[in-house]
């Protein structure tokens, strides 16, 4: 028999009983639809995670204070205080490392913010001029911090969108007075909106200089200090220059935590990656069910096509044929199920990007081709069963039981 | 026609293919098994971490610096522009009634050493009352003694595994050690807590919370911890400390947040993540009843000339819609079983296997599968059943 007469007969096989046949590629196309959805959910969380936080700036390093003997990032350094401060003039050290290009200190902690009888609580944060380039701000309106002596405190302030929008609704803000905790601000520049964000919400932040933030929350430590390296070859380079630059002004005791944006972005990946393959993994159970089905409905096929079988043998045809004829069939209906559950399962996540446009969810490569490859082995593996069984058949004995 | 006659025809129905009725109720098994299995972890993991919370003891309401408007917790230690919280908010919260023991709280990093040994650990300023508050006990030698809040003298008593670090397996107490700039004679030693959250409990110190404003150069106290006596609703303790706070503030710039309050938006939390699991599964339970359905289609197909009989000699369509709906029913029934069985096992296979991961099957979460699996049948039976119960008899019996 020819393959394409393999092909015909399994396609006519197949579409004589529509409900059926249906029904089998439902049951499949739910299993891969399910796979590819979830797993454009999974990629789509870590997408969002990697660029949100490669929106915090590139070939960042961050020295955090404090230091846990176990080793590794522990939450309790996250934010705590040391017997050592880590100072304003220690982030200006950091400047003669050859491979430090720009350093911002970082203060922060919340105040109230008022101006025209309204008041709100923000997170201040007092940085200076090089926090712009390092961490990737836009301005909406105005200038950033002026470029002066990190010890000065100027009476100026950076709002965020939320907070201008909270305090001065429709009056221009650029050049007004407000109140910062017990200080008089003007403000000098509003920051472009960014929406939700890694770590600090910019709509919701004042930024003040480094100077004036210590000043106000009455503290010499600081929060953070945010480096750029010169290059992304020079990240280690510049944690290593930190570390020892640190260690020596802090007479040779290592009481910080220095960490590289790539190396907790690595780490997300890692566990965001972990978490999408298990939840295509528990979709997958899905596709086992509908390989169940397909094996099931088979061998009724089998079983109602006994005479039919029994005739093409007698008529001379090897049981390979007729194995052929069944395999071809269970192809034909995981194929189908798989394509259909592939086109359902993209337009979903179609629809979720429509809904939630910040939301990149696209299924990636691997997970489609892997939903398809296991609906089709799956399809393939449960066919074999029936089409043995039918290839079995004595032809005498299935043309007499008719 | 008599109920056990209905059921004995589908149950004959069920046995005559064999082999088609295992691989319909497979499905469903495997649909049962892993919405079990997934639940099972996931209530597992919301015990354990629940269990991790309430170690420190459920009736304590912590009083934190800085008033958040959209609830939650306030970033523990920033720095803020608010009146912070001082030695005296804490006595004066002692006084109030139903409260038990109050601690204030003051944390960081500092290096602590002995005779050529060092080690960085997490130092807490606490008082006297601590182990009241968190439920922690005292291994040998004694904890902090009631004195003088603002005069405390510099002794402090160690986790199990800084001890351990630090002076090996000699004797600990009346030792002398260093944390960050300061003297501290040690009186006693900790029992081992282990770990929380991934936070080792037992490499820390514990010395009086002036000893610690003073060693970390700070001002006032990172948070109070206040214990309510077993019995009393916090709420009520809540708005006492309120009171007080107000009084002694002038104005709101404090947090309150209750332990009780904590755990139940986390178990609601934790509810939420072990019912997306289940509903992943879920999704294998979806494409089992599918299977139902088309099984049970072909079975209406095939035995359409049976029921074209039936219905001559006189079976009324309701007993032909049950007969098909309790075939399906039965199916489903059963399938559940297996799978409950199957998904059961699996995770206490796991948790023998990996003790680390925690898992733990609710009876609710039996029957309600077993429910699930048999309305999956009922639904996924009602459509074949309905067409056979809708032949006509003339016709039916005619396709023979």
């Amino acid at each position: 028999m020819r393959y394409a007469d393999i092909l015909c007969f399994a396609r006519d096989a197949a579409t004589a009983y529509p409900l059926r046949t249906t029904l089998s590629v439902l049951a499949m196309a739910i299993g891969v639809a399910s796979v590819v959805l979830l797993t454009a959910l999974g990629d789509g969380a870590r997408r969002y995670v990697v660029g949100q936080f490669s929106s915090l700036g590139s070939n960042l390093v961050i020295v955090l204070p404090g230091r846990s003997a176990t080793g590794g990032f522990n939450p309790a350094n996250g934010i705590t205080t040391t017997p050592r401060d880590l100072t304003v003039d220690d982030a200006a050290a950091l400047l003669r490392a050859p491979a430090v290009q720009r350093v911002a200190p970082l203060a922060v902690g919340t105040s109230e913010i008022s101006a025209g009888g309204r008041l709100r609580e923000v997170v201040a944060a007092g940085s200076t001029a090089s926090l712009m380039a390092v961490r990737n701000f836009q301005l909406a309106q105005g200038r950033f911090l002026p470029e002066d002596d990190w010890r000065s405190s100027a009476p100026v302030a950076v709002i965020g969108m939320t907070v201008r929008n909270d305090i001065f609704g429709n009056q221009p803000a650029v050049g007004q007075l407000i109140r910062l905790g017990d200080r008089r601000v003007r403000v000098i520049g509003v920051l472009k909106s960014t929406g939700q964000g890694v770590g600090m919400n910019t709509d919701e932040l004042v930024i003040v200089p480094v100077a004036l933030a210590q000043a106000l929350f009455n503290s010499n430590t600081l929060f953070r200090i945010m480096i750029q390296a010169r290059g992304r070859e020079q990240i280690e380079a510049a944690k290593a220059q930190a570390t020892a630059i640190i260690k020596a002004r802090h007479g040779g005791e290592e009481d910080v935590t220095v960490i590289t944006q790539d190396a907790v972005l690595a780490t997300f990946d890692k566990l965001l990656g972990a978490l999408t393959a298990a939840v295509a993994g528990i979709a997958a159970i899905s596709l086992l069910v509908a390989g169940v089905l397909v094996m099931n409905v088979m061998l009724v096929a089998v079983t109602q096509r006994r005479a039919e079988i029994g005739l093409i043998k007698a008529l001379g045809a090897r049981g390979s044929t007729i194995q052929q004829i069944f395999l071809a069939e269970a192809a034909m209906l995981s194929l189908a199920g798989a394509v259909a559950g592939y086109l359902l399962g993209q337009l979903g996540a179609l629809v979720l990007r429509q809904l939630f446009p910040v939301f990149p969810a696209y299924a990636p490569g691997w997970a489609v081709a892997a939903a398809l490859m296991t609906a089709l082995v799956t399809g393939l593996l449960f066919g074999i069963l029936p089409a043995r069984r039918a290839a079995q058949l004595d032809p005498v004995d299935a043309l007499m039981r008719h | 026609m008599p109920l056990t006659d209905v059921f004995k025809l589908a149950f004959r129905a069920v046995i005559a293919q064999r082999l088609r009725s295992f691989l319909t109720l497979l499905g469903i098994a495997i649909g049962i098994a892993a919405v079990i299995l997934l639940t099972s972890i996931g209530e597992g993991i919301h015990r354990y971490v629940l269990g991790e919370f309430t170690q420190f003891g459920t009736n304590v309401i912590s009083v934190h610096p800085g008033k958040v408007k959209t609830g939650g917790a306030a970033l523990t230690g920033l720095p803020s522009s608010a009146k912070p919280l001082s030695l005296e908010d804490a006595e004066a919260l002692m006084r109030l009634p139903n409260v038990v023991a109050v601690t204030p709280s003051v944390f960081g990093n500092a290096e602590a050493s002995t005779a050529g040994r060092l080690r960085r650990v997490t130092v807490y300023g606490v008082g006297p009352d601590m182990l009241k508050v968190f439920k922690g006990r005292v291994r040998s030698g004694r904890f902090l003694p009631v004195e003088d809040a603002n005069s405390a003298r510099a002794l402090g008593v160690l986790g199990p595994k800084l001890k351990y670090e630090l002076f090996g397996a000699d004797n600990a107490l009346g030792a002398r050690i260093r944390l960050g700039g300061l003297q501290f004679r040690v009186i006693g030693v900790m029992e081992s807590k282990g770990q929380f959250l991934g936070m080792d409990l037992d490499d820390t110190a514990f010395i009086p919370a002036a000893r610690a404003i003073e060693l970390f150069n700070r001002e006032s106290l990172s948070e109070i911890d206040v214990a309510v006596a077993e019995g009393v609703s916090s709420v009520s303790v809540m708005t006492e400390i309120k009171k007080v706070m107000l009084a002694r503030h002038g104005r709101e710039d404090f947090t309150l947040i209750s332990q009780e309050e904590m755990l139940t938006s986390l178990s609601s939390i934790l509810d939420v993540l072990t019912m997306a699991v289940g509903a992943l599964g879920g999704i294998s339970l979806f494409v089992g009843g599918v299977g139902i359905v088309t099984m049970m289609t072909i079975s209406v197909t095939e035995r359409t000339a049976e029921i074209g009989l039936l219905v001559a000699l006189g079976a009324r369509r309701r007993t032909i819609l049950g007969l098909f709906l309790s075939e399906a029913v039965a199916l489903a029934a059963v399938g559940g079983v297996i799978g409950l069985l199957l998904g059961v096992g699996i995770a206490q296979m796991i948790h023998l296997a990996v003790p680390v991961l925690p898992v733990h099957t609710p009876l609710l979460f039996v029957l309600l599968a077993e429910a699930l699996a048999i309305s999956i049948g009922l639904a996924a039976g009602v459509l074949p059943a309905r067409r056979a119960a809708q032949l006509n008899p003339v016709d039916a019996l005619r396709s023979e």
